[in-house]
């Protein structure tokens, strides 16, 4: 019995460690090779950690409006991210802290982070935070059905919301990612990583124009260290999304537990696809151009019938 | 070989693409660009002709290898190529406004297919011997959507795609519920759309001579 | 072989108009052709009264009673259109309606466009029904729908286009619900033991065999059938293509429209109402096709009472015949089918008479308009007047033309068959019909002379005319007896002894 305890914390641990080190990789990776794609030469792989370094080291600007709610929520949004984080199995099957919660809690604790944020925005009183609030969302409200009706998809086909039971139950079974059902999960869960971790085509990262802002205009009045706690929470809920999104359906290379040699095979195979994942959100990123907002509900209706249609097939088709 | 002739794989192969049918005719919902509106169109018909083909194969009935090849002359390569140059002439790219906006409208097509599907299950009887039952309703799905697209789309051109993807549909629920229909209907069926595609867009050049613009609600003066 | 020989002149009038250069030329070809398939008409009629029915290619052309009647209707209609349109035609070309800035040898490019569009939709309506397929019948009327599009669209205003527009997106909508329906039939068939992939579609195998077909399927399959073919026959609420593409179609096309092509038309809803009364007892096709009786005679006396165009007055009125026909078809058995095919008969005469007189009328006066003409034909042309007047009291049912007879009977169907409803709805529509057609037809026709002048000899068209008024006149009163038997065998095909 304390042998597992000690085992849980032990794994908690690591996929901690592993959430915090890959997370910002995983963004210098993608701005790396968008560079390169656009023929520049970018800034290298390991850029992130470095400017969350800076930031850590540098003094904090705070509006005279701003209430407590603008304090505390970098710290709920990155811990809420870092707990949803350790919910989803990464190089194992077995989520650590998978008894906690299944699918439902990941969704509700990134919804949990992202109503932190839009209620920040709003409380610096600045307009730009207001409209990037609003903005959010807009796009969150239709996006989260259509992840759910997606993940409830792969959770309908595994017999239950637990991702370890999820997870494990797509192990070896690599052809099921053919069937219908799959196929518009995926897709849908794909239009829905996108509009989440603000990707062209809704949302454009790198803008430097306030007006085209959603997720930068939210998080304009930050400084210092409290920024570098929210942009490492958002490049952790990027990784968390796309690990979900491999996990569930290429599970190739998932390991059932966290231990033995196993676990550094997981590790690198986990590597390797998310590279391969950020090798396509790159090419959409740069073969798009970013939506004008009123066109972004058009997207995320397309996604919406998806899931659903996902969630129809797996019952007549 | 062996593999190849597995019925279940057939199976699979059949319903994946019948799925991306369904997909694309959705996305035809949610299109914008005319020219992507036709590619869309040729790229469903490439899929149709290649699930007939996979049927053909597994139930060795060469009628149908015709009907694929006919699909593929006629709704991939000829009316394709046929509207991108009667589009190229009129110099019109873009869709106005649908009179549903598109959200709504996807949604909408969401709730056709499921339609479609109960439609299709009161013709499913188990037991009988058939590769992928539910072609029949993404055949009706796609019947459904189609008639919707062309009440909700205001540009003649799109109006005439989606009637000839409603035959689309209508090409899928023959394969799927009886292997297609005897030669000579499809030979006759094949020739009216090639014919009825020519015959429309003309037509379609002409009321954009004359009346300056594609759009159909433009055309109201006789009433009564 | 008569049938061959059916199929193959009108093809060869067409490719000929379309190849020679003079008008007159044309002129000739397209009577000349139209002529021989007359008279290929009456003697496979012959044939068929004299052998019950004709069979060729191994079943591929099937022509029974049913389909004898309907051809020999098709090929006068389209005799007497060909005639009527050389003089027509002639007047269009020199008071400039096809157009003010069309040079001579566009004008003959034009006229040539009908030429040989009017044979080959003859050719398609000849086509379908003699074909034993239901699914190459279907092929068929999607060739007539594509041949007299180009007609509607034959003087090129705004106005024409509109309605050619509308003409063609909802005949092709409906058309592929009509195949839906064919398609369905099929499956329904599909299991009769003997049906291999040819003759499984075919109407003589389905029909013999019609009480094995799977009902569930037969249902659906009726359903889209009478929404797709009704479509093309104008049935309410799918009617709203007929006021504009009559309206603007060339007064000869449009008589060949809406009396040969609404008896193709019905021909199909008939073949299929047989399929499924064998399979699904009477009562299911009966119901529907009264409801769509019901709806369609409904819908054109309010239409026709405030009409302000009396080209839309003839499009309404076809409508509410289309209605009546359905009705008859609904009603079913020995005297409601009797009924049907009597009235299909005097209708396509008297229909196509009334738009040749509409015809006559539009081209003196430049005008559709009632308000505009107000009472002057008669005083300008007084055969014209005549004929327009005593074809519209014959189409109202006024006895003792023959149309009078054939609705007589249908109502006697009705009451005789407990329809008591459809009775009451026939008689009622049928009155607001003759009030508002009598109306404002009578008000257009007689009156003190106006200030146009009388119009000249019109030799073609007024023969035309006066041809059609003597065989609806005569029709009245005494029916040749071989064309009585023709008419009593097309009703004995429909309500199956």
């Amino acid at each position: 019995m304390t042998g597992q305890i000690i085992g849980r914390i032990l794994e908690s641990l690591a996929q901690l460690c592993l959430l915090l080190a890959i997370a910002p990789l995983v963004t210098g990776v993608i701005r790396a090779l968008k560079a390169r794609m656009q023929t520049r030469r970018g800034p290298g792989i390991l850029q992130p950690y470095r400017d969350l370094y800076k930031l850590f080291r540098k003094g904090m600007v705070i509006p005279e409006t701003a209430s407590w709610i603008f304090a505390a929520t970098p710290w709920i949004v990155f811990f809420s991210t870092v707990l949803a984080g350790l919910m989803i199995p990464m190089v194992a099957a077995e989520a650590p802290l998978g008894l906690f919660g299944g699918v439902l809690a990941v969704i509700y604790l990134l919804g949990l982070g992202r109503f932190f944020l839009a209620l920040s925005g709003l409380d610096t009183g600045s307009s730009f935070g207001g409209l990037g609030s609003s903005r959010e969302m807009t796009i969150s409200a239709l996006a989260e059905p259509a992840m759910m009706l997606a993940i409830f998809t792969v959770a309908i086909g595994a017999g239950s919301t637990s991702l370890t039971q999820i997870a494990g139950a797509a192990i070896g079974q690599n052809w099921r990612f053919l069937a219908p059902a799959q196929m518009f999960a995926f897709a849908a869960l794909a239009l829905v990583l996108i509009a989440e971790t603000g990707r062209i085509p809704v949302d454009n990262p790198d803008t430097h124009l306030e007006l085209t802002m959603i997720h930068e205009a939210m998080i304009l009045e930050y400084s210092g260290p409290n920024l570098a706690l929210v942009e490492w929470a958002a490049s952790i809920k990027q990784l968390v999304l796309m690990t979900l999104l491999i996990n569930c359906f290429w599970p190739i290379g998932l390991q059932p537990t966290w231990f033995g040699f196993g676990a550094l095979q997981g590790i690198a195979w986990l590597l390797a696809k998310l590279v391969f994942l950020s090798c396509a959100i790159v090419l959409i990123e740069t073969v798009n151009a970013k939506m004008r907002l009123f066109r972004v509900p058009e997207l995320l209706a397309v996604a919406f019938t998806l899931g659903s249609l996902a969630l129809i097939s797996t019952f007549l088709f | 070989m062996t593999p190849f002739l597995d019925m279940q794989i057939g199976d699979r192969v059949i319903t994946l693409m019948a799925a991306l049918v369904l997909v694309l005719q959705i996305a035809m919902v949610s299109q914008r660009w005319i020219v992507v509106h036709i590619r869309i169109f040729a790229a469903q018909s490439f899929f149709l002709a290649m699930i007939a083909a996979t049927i053909a194969w597994y139930n060795h009935a060469p009628h149908i290898y015709i009907a694929a090849a006919l699909t593929l002359v006629v709704k991939v390569i000829l009316v394709p190529i046929l509207f991108e140059r009667l589009v190229e002439r009129m110099e019109i790219h873009e869709e106005i406004e649908p009179i549903v906006n598109v959200p709504l409208s996807v949604l909408i097509s969401g709730g056709l297919t499921l339609v479609g599907y109960v439609v299709a299950e009161s013709f499913y009887k188990p037991g009988e011997p058939g590769l992928g039952h539910n072609m029949l309703a993404v055949a009706i799905s796609l019947f459904l959507i189609g008639f919707f697209t062309m009440i909700n789309r205001r540009k003649a051109l799109t109006q005439v795609l989606a009637l000839l993807s409603l035959e689309n549909g209508l090409f899928l629920a023959a394969i799927s519920l009886t292997y297609g229909m005897p030669l000579i209907v499809e030979l006759g069926i094949f020739f009216d759309v090639l014919v009825a595609a020519m015959v429309l867009g003309i037509l379609v050049y002409r009321i954009r001579e004359t009346f300056e613009s594609m759009d159909v609600s433009r055309l109201r003066r006789l009433r009564g | 072989m008569l049938l061959i020989a059916l199929l193959l002149i009108p093809v060869a009038a067409a490719v000929a108009s379309f190849f020679v250069r003079r008008r007159e030329a044309m002129e000739v070809v397209n009577v000349a052709g139209f002529g021989i398939v007359f008279l290929a008409a009456v003697a496979l009629a012959a044939q068929v009264m004299a052998a019950g029915t004709v069979l060729l290619c191994n079943g591929f052309f099937y022509v029974d009673a049913l389909s004898a009647l309907v051809i020999l209707l098709t090929a006068s209609v389209a005799l007497v259109c060909s005639t009527y349109s050389i003089g027509y035609l002639r007047d269009d070309q020199q008071s400039g309606a096809l157009g003010d800035d069309l040079t001579s040898i566009e004008q003959i490019a034009h006229l040539r466009m009908y030429y040989s569009l009017t044979p080959l939709l003859v050719f398609s309506m000849l086509f379908m029904a003699m074909a034993n397929n239901l699914g190459v019948m279907w092929a068929a009327m999607e060739a007539t729908t594509l041949a007299s599009i180009f007609l509607v669209t034959f003087y090129g205003k705004v106005t024409s286009i509109e309605a050619a527009w509308k003409y063609a997106i909802i005949g092709g909508v409906g058309l592929s619900m009509a195949l839906f329906g064919t398609l369905v039939t099929y499956y329904a068939g599909h299991s009769l033991a003997g049906s291999d992939a040819l003759s499984g579609l075919n109407w003589s195998v389905l029909a013999q065999h019609a009480a094995q077909l799977d009902k569930t399927s037969m249902r659906l399959a009726f359903v889209l059938i009478l929404l797709g073919y009704g479509t093309k026959a104008g049935l309410a609420p799918m009617h709203t293509w007929k006021p504009d593409a009559y309206s603007e179609a060339p007064v000869p096309s449009a008589a060949i429209l809406s009396s040969a092509l609404l008896n193709c038309a019905l021909y199909c809803l008939i073949r299929f109402y047989i399929l499924t009364s064998r399979c699904l007892g009477p009562e299911y096709p009966g119901h529907l096709l009264l409801l769509f009786g019901w709806l369609s005679m409904g819908i054109s006396v309010p239409f026709i009472l405030v009409q302000q165009n009396y080209r839309r007055l003839l499009a309404y009125h076809t409508i509410d015949h289309a209605g009546i026909m359905t009705t008859a078809l609904g009603l079913g058995g020995a005297l409601g089918s009797l009924g049907l095919m009597l009235h299909m008969a005097f209708h396509t005469i008297a229909k196509s008479l009334l738009f040749l007189c509409a015809g006559n009328v539009s081209q003196h006066f430049r005008t559709d308009l009632f308000s505009r003409i107000k009472g002057s034909v008669i005083g300008a042309m007084p055969l014209t007047g005549v004929v327009f007047l005593m074809a519209m009291l014959a189409i109202i049912g006024m006895p003792p033309f023959s149309l009078f007879q054939s609705e007589f009977l249908i109502v006697r169907a009705a009451f005789d068959g407990g329809h008591v409803l459809t009775g009451v709805l026939f008689v009622l529509f049928g009155t607001g019909v003759f009030a508002g057609a009598l109306l404002h037809v009578g008000g257009m026709i007689l009156g003190p002379k106006g200030d146009s002048p009388p119009a000249g000899p019109r030799p073609w068209r007024d023969g035309s005319l006066l041809a059609l008024a003597v065989a609806l006149v005569v029709i009245g009163f005494w029916i040749p007896a071989p064309l009585f038997e023709l008419i009593r065998g097309a009703a004995k095909v429909v309500s199956g002894q």
